[in-house]
């Protein structure tokens, strides 16, 4: 067995690994070795079209998708690959109030799944998760395990709420507009990929309505978007301050 | 500078592929008794064994109850050229590539310890952004992937105790680029913290002691 010296002059240089040793040795083998040594960003959220785009079609069927709800998942499996998920949206699935983490525990397996694929493939543009929700680093067995894990957990009831000041109007919004979708107890509908509402941030539901209403959220549903386009930011804050303290307990 | 023929090279690629077709349970099934032998003659001399003796050379990390399939993976990316470090490549010609799941269990098998804070005053710093991460900046809490204790798991590395040298230095290195061997995660965990903010992490896991590494078998 060698025992490299200490002294300098014996000491391998660094820079040798990323020095192109290619037109000496050119081997495809030497040449991934030093591409992998000098990528050194990485890659940025890809972009697909969404709304934007005239021949959008919402949740159309693409091959990540259908395998991972093809999947048979595995919940501990699940819970070990949501470690990447775990410093944002905390270890029971609550997400922040604070923060516009979404609440997770007790999501349809369908909708988490779908959203998950939607950062992924860049049809919906979150730069600040896609890092940790990248295909090189969940695979699309993960993404649907960690679903099921979360889907499996209780939901947390110390959401954030609203100010509690149109309730009753907030009530009269969503039952008029938006529970023939979400359903009567904002429990959504895991079938057709509809989210549950009950019991989410009061924060998240009003940002996420806003944005789309307003055509940001590239991936959202044409049919909600038409549901709420007339709405003021006063009534979906008011319908998001309702859903915000549904209860969940029966769900 | 030492002129380097590059058959070397491809002979550990060859290896790695080689090794990489070997189950990586087979990989890390590591006898630490075989790996305290080999271990002696050429890893305890930088990283001791007892987690009080400081390493003669700077920057060194701390490797004591570490999880063994983090430090199989380590040694086979130095291997590799997927992670670099002058010191870590030569002595790697005195490993072959059936000794890393003996040294890993070897030093996982060790008791880890309180790492040195040298600098108190930002531990509370440290603290809040290892728990709670930093939501403006889509910051994760570290303790999300490195355990509220920074005991790390069968994934992520055990943080607890490490030097913070090191750690300023390994996030240095996610943050320029020059280590890459992590998917991404801690690149772009890097680049949303700022150096106090690094600084202060790396108080913060020195403090920590960890659980025991009841995790010792493979990935």
């Amino acid at each position: 067995m060698k025992h490299q010296s200490l002294h300098e002059g014996a000491r391998p240089d660094p820079r040798s690994w990323s020095r192109p040793v290619t037109p000496r040795m050119p081997s495809l083998l030497v040449l991934a070795c030093w591409a992998a040594v000098v990528v050194a960003e990485p890659l940025p959220q890809p972009h697909a079209p969404g709304i934007e785009s005239p021949d959008y079609v919402w949740n159309a069927p693409n091959e990540e998708q259908l395998r991972a709800l093809a999947h048979e998942a595995d919940p501990v499996n699940g819970e070990l690959a949501y470690a990447v998920c775990r410093g944002c949206h905390r270890a029971d699935g609550a997400g922040r109030g604070d923060a516009l983490y979404p609440q997770l525990a007790g999501q349809h397996a369908t909708v988490l799944i779908k959203q998950m694929v939607d950062v992924r493939t860049g049809r919906r543009d979150n730069p600040k998760m896609h890092p940790f929700v990248a295909e090189w680093v969940v695979s699309t067995e993960d993404v649907a395990d960690i679903a099921a894990y979360l889907a499996s957990l209780p939901i947390p009831t110390n959401n954030l709420k609203g100010p509690g000041e149109q309730l009753a109007q907030g009530r009269i919004l969503y039952e008029r507009d938006c529970a023939i979708c979400h359903g009567g107890q904002g429990e959504g509908d895991a079938e057709e990929f509809y989210p549950r509402v009950a019991g989410q941030h009061y924060s998240y539901l009003d940002q996420e309505s806003r944005l789309i209403r307003d055509r940001g959220r590239r991936n959202a549903n044409p049919e909600m978007v038409k549901a709420i386009a007339g709405y003021s930011d006063a009534e979906i804050a008011a319908v998001s301050d309702y859903l915000s303290r549904l209860p969940t307990d029966a769900q | 500078m030492r002129s380097h023929s590059p058959f070397p090279i491809v002979l550990a690629v060859i290896g790695a592929l080689a090794a990489s077709a070997i189950p990586v349970s087979a990989l890390s099934r590591g006898d630490p008794a075989i790996g305290e032998t080999i271990a002696q003659q050429v890893c305890v001399a930088c990283h001791a064994p007892d987690h009080r003796i400081p390493s003669p050379i700077p920057k060194t990390p701390v490797l004591a109850g570490q999880h063994e399939g983090y430090l199989v993976k380590q040694l086979r990316d130095y291997r590799d050229g997927k992670r670099s470090s002058g010191l870590m490549l030569g002595f790697l010609d005195g490993l072959e590539a059936e000794d890393f799941p003996h040294v890993a269990a070897y030093f996982a098998s060790l008791p880890p310890g309180p790492g040195v804070v040298t600098d108190p005053s930002l531990l509370e710093l440290g603290r809040e952004l290892y728990l709670d991460g930093n939501p403006e900046r889509g910051l994760p809490a570290c303790a999300g992937c490195h355990g509220d204790e920074g005991e790390g798991s069968r994934r992520f590395p055990r943080l607890a105790g490490q030097n913070v040298d090191y750690t300023v230095e390994q996030m240095r290195r996610y943050a320029t680029g020059e280590r890459t061997n992590d998917r991404g995660l801690m690149q772009t965990v890097a680049d949303r913290m700022d150096e106090q903010d690094i600084l202060a992490v790396a108080q913060f896991v020195a403090s920590l002691v960890g659980e025991d590494n009841e995790e010792t078998a493979s990935p």
